[in-house]
């Protein structure tokens, strides 16, 4: 499988700001892969995120450089609606996500499909499914503005979920979940990707990221750090200099003076040994 | 300051249980945690701590006084909470205006307010930003941002929800420091959260919340050596007690220096 994002020397300045955003990105993701990115507040993420789904250029304005090719086409010269057929993003803040003109829930995960023409069977059928497997299913028909945080963060996942996008963006999307909460939608996120879904997915949760991606970049500052496997990136010291905390499995595998682990499971068997 | 809840129980107009007979006191210097599952009640109880929310039945006494027989503005002064979203409670041109506006409010005086807007905005991190409009602040700054209006108030019980949301590297360590300063100043810190890393760092005490009612309440050690009752409100320990746990440690631990120190005392202890 071929590279279906590629970030070429890309650069962006918000239109009043004093500082490029991201400069000179040079980036590329493969086809079926989870892809994530990490970095400290302020390092270009969500504006890398923005970028891939056209909303930079289409929504935001300013001083743009570089390409960025999502399965082939250039997103400057497509639509968002065009867009959004092949890549969908799960907003940071859920609020931001919701359309203002659902009345219900199951509305508001109809929606996009109300714009691409979807005929009203398939739509219904589709709600559905997707309402299920976000367990949204017995909030259907409340006002998506009277949801508690956790709520929306579900209907804003299956809002995008449901446009059956061939690459997911999620910018750090569980935030307002529960640990089990988030565990159950990374779970949902994991077996898309086992499906052929690209995953590139914004985060703070070292632990999360070590267990889930293929590819971690780390940004700083709006330039790449480092890319690499989570254990290229995570076993190098001096990547906490970068603003970004290691999995604790780092931390506690060096201070066993053992290999470096970056999961759960082998961390255990590390500790056993070390207590045997 | 004490906070004492008393079979609170609180009912919205829609008939949904939110709180299903609490009983809680919260005093001393120890910052508390409350945790639970999305819908366990969290906010909705804390809410009840300075009147935003009146109990359908039962009580809240702060140092004795029933909360009812005051006005939440008039609680501000004593109970400070800064909302999960800070844009639900910015809305003045400049961080300067944002600090003063509270204090002002109440009568305080004006050379104490500058002494305290100086304080709070070093504490915060935000000395530099004073004359910045609040909306040009970036997200985690507006976060600080609202957390020191709230601590100009100079309360006595202040409560973060879901502090570290959005928060990185950086402003995680610097909320932590917000915490310990508040605890040596006196003030009693009560925190919401999902972050169970967060969580076992600050607070000595842990309340876990479930469908409305205390599931567990104790010592964050012996909290966290019950995974199985902690499922129930959808809680798993942090990474290093998870570790600790599946390795089959005895002590509960919540750091790499803990677990090492852990490892010794069980290996001595056989000799």
């Amino acid at each position: 499988m071929g590279a279906i994002v590629e970030v070429k020397d890309f650069s962006f300045k918000y239109r009043d700001a004093r500082r490029r955003a991201v400069k000179h990105v040079n980036f590329s993701v493969e086809e079926g892969s989870l892809f994530a990115i990490i970095g400290a507040n302020g390092a270009g993420k969500s504006t890398l995120c923005n970028a891939l789904v056209g909303l930079i250029p289409h929504y935001f304005s300013g001083a743009r450089a570089g390409k960025i090719l999502v399965d082939g086409s250039d997103v400057a010269d497509s639509t968002i609606a065009e867009l959004s057929k092949t890549i969908g993003l799960v907003f940071q803040n859920p609020f931001n996500q919701l359309s203002y003109t659902a009345g219900t829930v199951a509305e508001e995960l109809a929606y996009g499909l109300g714009n691409h023409g979807v005929p009203r069977d398939k739509m219904v059928e589709r709600v559905e499914t997707v309402a299920k497997l976000m367990r949204i299913d017995h909030i259907l028909d409340k006002n998506p503005l009277e949801l508690s945080g956790g709520q929306v963060q579900r209907v804003a996942f299956g809002s995008t979920f449901i446009m059956e996008p061939r690459i997911l963006v999620l910018d750090e999307c569980t935030t307002q979940l529960d640990p089990m909460g988030s565990e159950e939608i990374f779970d949902i996120v994991k077996k898309l990707n086992a499906s052929g879904v690209t995953v590139i997915m914004v985060d703070h949760d070292m632990e999360r990221v070590a267990r889930y991606a293929d590819t971690v970049m780390v940004l700083e500052r709006g330039e790449v750090a480092s890319i690499g496997t989570p254990m290229e990136v995570f076993s190098d010291d001096s990547i906490e200099q970068h603003g970004v905390d290691v999995p604790d499995y780092v931390s506690l595998s060096r201070a066993l003076g053992g290999p470096i682990v970056i999961t759960e499971e082998p961390a255990i068997e590390m500790a056993k040994e070390a207590l045997r | 300051m004490t906070v004492e809840l008393r079979d609170l129980e609180h009912i919205y107009p829609s008939g949904d249980i939110a709180l299903a007979g609490v009983t809680l006191t919260l005093e001393g210097t120890d910052p508390v945690a409350i945790i639970g599952q999305n819908g366990a009640g969290k906010t909705t109880l804390v809410k009840h701590f300075n009147g935003i929310l009146r109990p359908t039945s039962g009580s809240v006494l702060i140092d004795g006084v029933d909360v009812t027989s005051h006005t939440t503005a008039e609680w501000s002064r004593t109970v400070g909470y800064i909302f999960q979203n800070p844009d639900d409670q910015l809305f003045l041109e400049s961080v300067r205006k944002e600090f003063g506006f509270g204090p002002k409010h109440i009568g305080m005086d004006s050379d104490v307010i500058e002494q305290r807007i100086g304080t709070v905005a070093e504490l915060v991190g935000l000395s530099h930003k004073l004359d910045t409009h609040p909306f040009d602040l970036t997200p985690t700054e507006k976060k600080f941002c609202a957390i020191g209006a709230v601590l100009m108030m100079d309360p006595s019980v202040v409560i973060f929800d879901e502090p570290t949301c959005g928060q990185d590297r950086k402003g995680t360590a610097r909320l932590s420091h917000i915490i310990s300063s508040l605890r040596e100043s006196g003030k009693l810190c009560v925190i919401i959260s999902h972050d169970m890393k967060f969580v076992t760092m600050n607070c000595p005490r842990i309340v876990v919340l479930c469908h409305g009612t205390v599931l567990l309440d104790g010592p964050a050690d012996e909290v966290f050596a019950q995974p199985d009752i902690l499922r129930r409100s959808f809680i798993t320990p942090p990474p290093i007690t998870r570790v600790g746990q599946g390795a089959g440690l005895k002590e509960t631990v919540f750091s790499v220096p803990a677990f090492i120190n852990a490892i010794a005392t069980e290996r001595n202890a056989r000799g």
